[in-house]
């Protein structure tokens, strides 16, 4: 799929939905788990608040903050008239104008997520259009040929990354420290940002932030690294530890590859996302461990990659998603497992007609870093 | 100023007792209560993007998913962490509050806490910034006509304490070995990011919490932030820079150059004849107009704003801007910020500036200024 071919598919979706315009909206704050209608609808990752309104049969415009920002958005995005503007719904407000005269339907996506000044705010310009997500995001379920390719270089940067994590981790440095060599690593690798989750500990109860805990010999380090390039994510899970594991930890870890190898294997087109995490679930509850498959230990087993769209979304039970080839989506059988604490082992793959390949060189496997 | 916000922030945020000791939270919120004496509690919001307000009060920075702090007029603060209540160890170590609870069901949770504590009146803090349905959420739970205090806590903010100056002044050292740095690289020939990586990595050596930048291709004409490896050497190169430190920002522009500058010494003319004149009692609009008078053709990065007060926030109010009535206040820290640009050349410069009840102090400038 194209950047234009999935534009005219959401065209045709407007179509359907009888809408005049449609509106995207997004407030600069870019998240892994908020996916971004501006990004889908034009490429373009904004330094501030930004919204694109796409006309069914007509042009499409961008308007981007802060005004001195609109060049890099024109050579961004040259199919479509951009706007610089230092109030983002005062230009949209001037942009919606002709749709609302002639009386048509409007269409929003991105207001759930936006901040709360400006979402209040467009809810008055655009008062009575509907909420349009699903035309949005459902488009863009699949990536498009140029977001894959950003996807495996962003993955490339990951596991870059991964490897100067285990050139470098020591017994006495602070996770704090760690996080920010390695976030400065793979930009100079080319990734523009990296939701970076990092924490080490005897026995973790989760992956959260780095703080400021000073590693020790014998920890399990934690890491999900996601570097994103261009604005596409892809992340890695990986576990290491500092000095020898023990035999029960390699075990353990031992168990969740081969879960996540049955979830990469149940992910081919056609099937329901649910089908990938029941095979992950269907590995683990054979060893006797049914209980840590559901919540509060865990609630899913991997989930889409943005900053466009998350979708397909979550590797969960309750997703019966279709998986279609061109869905890119990590799949992460992360346990807390009562022996060991909380274990990362995941990969991004891409769906194809013959399953899902993973885009990573090496599989996750259990590193013991050397002390 | 605008830079690229990250999806996660990393970098040393812990709660240092030695800098910022509990004392320090507990006289702000004092000083809140006096100037709100009919609220019963505060609701405070922050996420990774605005949090200045929640730092100010909590010392928490939330870096993955938002928070919300709940203090009453009388009683235990708690901490509400987005995230699940596996985060809780690890947000722990950023706080001095001590009762810290995953953040669900929000608008049922601070409908219970504004009950149990005098039932009426809480303010909301930062509630612009809460996202769309979270506001709802929040707005349907609480009585009607519940009021958003931020300014109020914002004019609060303004003056610095003794201590928060103490790290501003950390947060300039910072932001000076980091132009140096990418200065020597620029200097050596390395290429556009390559140099501003350098800097980068400075900060990060010196514990910086965090570090945007933003950098030139043309000369200084448009500013970008990074975006992919630029290999070639770019000579002049404009670049910006916030670094944070312990919490507080200092941010700064510089034109890193193999030869001279007509141009950014200009703007510098023009940069130290308004610090001269940021003094307590000034109108920001009368700054700005100094500027723009003197700084002529502006460049399209300052020709709105001239500045803006920082700390906490890259940017706090009030700002440097045609037409503000806002007073420069002692006590507070001001960025200013000069830009040029016409065939000749293209230029920004800044400054940071301490305001005492008697003149002021440069915490920092652009070489071109100083």
């Amino acid at each position: 799929m194209t950047f234009d071919e999935r534009l005219a598919a959401i065209r045709a979706s407007m179509i359907g939905h009888k809408l005049e315009a449609l509106v995207a909206i997004h407030d600069g704050a870019h998240f892994i788990e908020t996916p971004n209608p501006v990004f889908v609808l034009s490429g373009f990752k904004s330094l501030g608040p930004a919204a694109v309104v796409l006309a069914r049969d007509g042009e499409a415009s961008l308007i981007v903050t802060p005004a001195w920002d609109v060049e890099r958005a024109a050579a961004c995005c040259p199919g479509l008239r951009v706007i610089a503007a230092d109030d983002v719904v005062d230009a949209l407000e001037s942009a919606c104008s002709s749709h609302r005269s002639r009386g048509g339907k409007l269409g929003i996506a991105g207001l759930a997520a936006t901040r709360w000044d400006i979402a209040g705010r467009v809810t008055e310009v655009v008062p009575q259009a509907s909420a349009a997500d699903d035309i949005v995001f459902d488009a863009a379920a699949a990536k498009t040929v140029e977001e894959i390719a950003h996807a495996r270089e962003a993955t490339r940067i990951a596991e870059l990354g991964y490897a100067r994590l285990v050139e470098i981790a020591r017994p006495g440095m602070s996770e704090d420290e760690l996080a920010l060599e390695l976030k400065w690593h793979t930009k100079t690798l080319g990734a523009e940002d990296n939701f970076l989750l990092l924490c080490a500990g005897p026995r973790n109860p989760a992956v959260a932030p780095s703080n400021g805990h000073v590693m020790q010999r014998g920890d399990v380090l934690v890491a999900e690294i996601t570097p994103s390039y261009r604005g596409q994510l892809a992340q890695i899970c990986r576990t290491a530890t500092l000095g020898p594991a023990n035999a029960e930890l390699k075990r353990k870890y031992e168990l969740l590859v081969r879960a996540m190898n049955a979830g990469i294997q149940a992910a081919r087109p056609g099937a329901p996302m649910a089908s990938v995490c029941r095979a992950i679930n269907t590995v683990l509850e054979a060893e006797g461990y049914g209980e840590y498959c559901h919540p509060p230990h865990i609630r899913r087993r991997g989930h889409g990659l943005g900053f466009g769209s998350i979708r397909p979304g979550d590797v969960s039970l309750d997703n019966n998603t279709v998986l279609t080839e061109g869905m890119v989506f990590m799949i992460h059988p992360n346990q807390h497992l009562p022996e060991t604490g909380y274990l990362l082992c995941g990969e991004p793959v891409l769906v194809t007609a013959r399953g899902a390949e993973p885009l990573t060189q090496q599989r996750s496997a259990l590193v013991e870093i050397g002390l | 100023m605008l830079a690229m916000n990250p999806t996660l922030l990393v970098g040393p945020a812990d709660w240092n007792a030695a800098r910022m000791p509990k004392a320090e939270f507990v006289a702000r919120a004092g000083a809140l209560w006096r100037d709100i004496p009919s609220a019963t509690g505060v609701i405070v919001y922050g996420d990774r993007v605005n949090h200045a307000e929640l730092a100010y009060l909590t010392n928490f920075t939330p870096k993955l998913e938002a928070a919300l702090a709940l203090i009453p007029r009388d009683g235990t603060p708690q901490l509400l962490v987005g995230g699940g209540v596996n985060m809780l160890p690890a947000a722990r170590s950023l706080t001095f509050i001590e009762e810290l609870r995953p953040l669900r069901n929000v608008g049922k949770t601070v409908a219970e806490w504004a009950r149990a504590h005098g039932g009426g009146a809480p303010v909301l803090i930062g509630s612009a910034f809460m996202p769309y349905g979270f506001h709802q959420e929040i707005a349907a739970a609480l009585a009607s006509g519940v009021k958003d205090k931020t300014a109020e806590l914002r004019r609060l903010m303004g003056r610095k304490s003794a201590r928060e100056l103490a790290v501003l002044r950390e947060a300039c050292a910072a932001l000076d070995a980091t132009v140096a740095a990418m200065r020597a690289a620029q200097g050596s020939g390395a290429g556009a990011t390559a140099a501003v990586l350098a800097g980068e990595q400075a900060a990060n050596r010196r514990g910086a919490q965090d570090i945007r930048t933003l950098f030139s291709l043309d000369g200084g004409r448009t500013l970008r932030p990074f975006e992919a490896l630029v290999e070639r050497a770019v000579d002049p190169l404009q670049v910006y820079v916030a670094v944070r430190q312990l919490g507080y920002w200092a941010e700064g522009f510089a034109v890193l150059a193999t030869s001279p500058q007509p141009c950014a010494e200009r703007a510098g003319d023009v940069l130290r004849r308004a610090v001269a004149r940021t003094q307590a009692g000034e109108r920001c609009g009368e700054i700005a107009r100094g500027i723009a008078q003197a700084g002529h053709p502006p460049h399209p990065v300052t020709a709105r704003v001239a500045g803006n007060a920082i700390g906490l926030a890259i940017e706090e109010h009030p700002l440097i801007v045609a037409g503000c009535e806002a007073r420069i206040e002692p006590g507070g820290v001001y960025g200013l910020r000069v830009g040029l640009s016409d065939q000749r050349g293209h230029a920004i410069v800044s400054a940071m500036v301490a305001v005492h009840e008697q003149g002021n102090e440069v915490l920092w400038s652009s070489p071109e200024a100083a």
